[in-house]
């Protein structure tokens, strides 16, 4: 084994005439732990000055999209000329690489930083998607191991200057968000994602009452799956009736052309607009549902890149327009404290 | 019908209340009594369901010395008071801060309980 520069002084070993001792593997380990540690923590303050706005994606429950939206923010920011990152925190459930299509991808390390795979419209991204070998394989870690890889996640990685990074979390109010908020300096804000109907909306609330707890703003809350537009074409001018979710009757009228369009509200509707209302936060807009979205996802070529003119892109736009509404570089803007 | 609420643009803290101006021109005051005796967070909110701890609560901030706090924005739609002493955890909507103003109370007459909406 190399010599270690570092050695220990025992003043019993110089009266015996002999030279300093050398310390044990373990010690040796435990100094390289303590110094890692160290690095780590000043690479995350670092952070906060190389990445300017830092944006935690958040839901209550699980399925509502959150993945999904956090990659469509980043893509609709990115293609707004932004340098973007996508911090994918999900370590036991990794859907951010498959979307960004960045499948199987392996990550690059260099003196010890690991450098993020770049995906569509150059979003950088970090996975722990990145480090299985077999995407079968579950990761089964208590706590103290996730916290750790959260930290390494935040801190050893060389994301350059960024104008934007996007957090994805896994659902809930768990470790994750809690580690990030007190490990990463700065954060702008949450967004909540949910979907439109009471369980889900019950779930949101939750975070919103968590980002408070954390003394995170929140950015606004985001109603997905928020209607399904069906397009049709019948004869011109004429009334047509669809037989709606839960037996309700939607009625159109087709255009000269024959065209139409009937809104089902599968999964409710409003109820992330009535929840935002509820807590005082911003609702920052409603996506809708897209099979799209779901085809995707599981092709690996997002529908903001595939269709960036389509209804579903523009309504994404929307909402980072609202996101960047509440995102200031001035300080609470016009409110003037004295 | 109440007010719409103008946008807050000035605080002024001030020996023992805080002074604010809204859009609108309006001047209005909040005690740090009022303030810190009204605190959202998880710990004072219940305290305000019954009378007995609602009174306790506010002989508790009675008995601090008045001092300016510190004011931190939260988003845009709050503020967080920094205290010397006592509860600096509760996050302020401005929603909150324009009922205490007008003299209204900010909970609107409905107990907390944890958790469950």
């Amino acid at each position: 084994m190399a010599e270690s520069p570092i050695t220990t002084h025992d003043p019993k070993n110089e009266e015996q005439g002999q030279g300093p001792v050398q310390p044990s593997p373990q010690q040796n380990k435990e100094m390289e732990k303590n110094f890692a540690q160290m690095k780590r923590k000043m690479s995350m303050e670092e952070i906060g000055l190389k990445i300017k706005h830092k944006i935690m994606v958040l839901s209550g429950k699980g399925g509502v999209g959150k993945s999904t939206v956090s990659t469509g923010l980043a893509l609709s920011l990115a293609q707004l000329g932004h340098k973007v990152g996508i911090l994918d925190i999900d370590i036991t459930g990794p859907n951010v690489p498959k979307m960004m299509g960045l499948d199987g991808h392996k990550l690059h390390v260099e003196e010890g930083r690991i450098h993020p795979a770049k995906g569509h419209l150059g979003v950088k991204v970090i996975s722990m998607a990145f480090l299985l070998d077999d995407p079968d394989t579950p990761v089964v870690w208590r706590g103290p191991i996730k916290l750790g890889a959260i930290q390494q996640f935040i801190g050893d990685v060389e994301w350059g200057n960024l104008d934007y990074l996007i957090i994805d979390f896994p659902p809930g109010t768990s470790d994750e968000p809690l580690t990030v908020s007190q490990s990463l300096p700065n954060i702008d804000g949450m967004v909540i994602v949910t979907t439109p109907q009471a369980v889900a909306l019950l779930d949101s609330r939750k975070s919103i009452t968590f980002a408070e707890s954390l003394k995170v703003p929140v950015l606004g809350v985001v109603e997905n799956m928020s209607g399904y537009t069906i397009n049709g074409v019948t004869a011109a001018n004429t009334s047509v009736e669809i037989a709606g979710p839960g037996g309700k009757t939607i009625k159109s009228t087709s255009d000269e052309n024959g065209n139409f369009s009937v809104t089902l509200d599968i999964f409710k509707k409003g109820g992330g607009k009535s929840t935002a209302e509820d807590f005082g936060v911003p609702f920052l807009g409603a996506l809708p549902f897209d099979p799209g979205f779901v085809r995707g996802g599981d092709d690996g070529v997002h529908k903001i890149v595939s269709d960036p003119e389509g209804a579903s892109s523009i309504a994404f736009s929307e909402i980072v327009k609202a996101v960047l509404a509440q995102i200031s570089d001035k300080p609470s803007s016009s409110l003037e404290i004295i | 019908m109440a007010q719409q609420m103008p946008k807050l643009v000035r605080i002024e803290r001030r020996e023992s209340d805080l002074h604010l101006t809204y859009e609108d021109e309006q001047e209005l005051t909040v005690s740090y009594q009022d303030l810190r005796h009204a605190c959202p967070c998880a710990h004072c909110s219940p305290l305000r369901n019954e009378d007995e701890t609602s009174l306790k609560l506010r002989s508790q901030v009675e008995s601090f010395k008045l001092h300016k706090p510190s004011i931190n924005p939260v988003g845009h739609y709050a503020l967080n008071f920094i205290w010397e002493n006592g509860c600096s955890n509760g996050i302020f909507r401005f929603e909150r801060i324009w009922d205490l103003a007008n003299r209204r109370d900010p909970d609107h007459g409905k107990p907390y309980v944890h958790g469950a909406w």
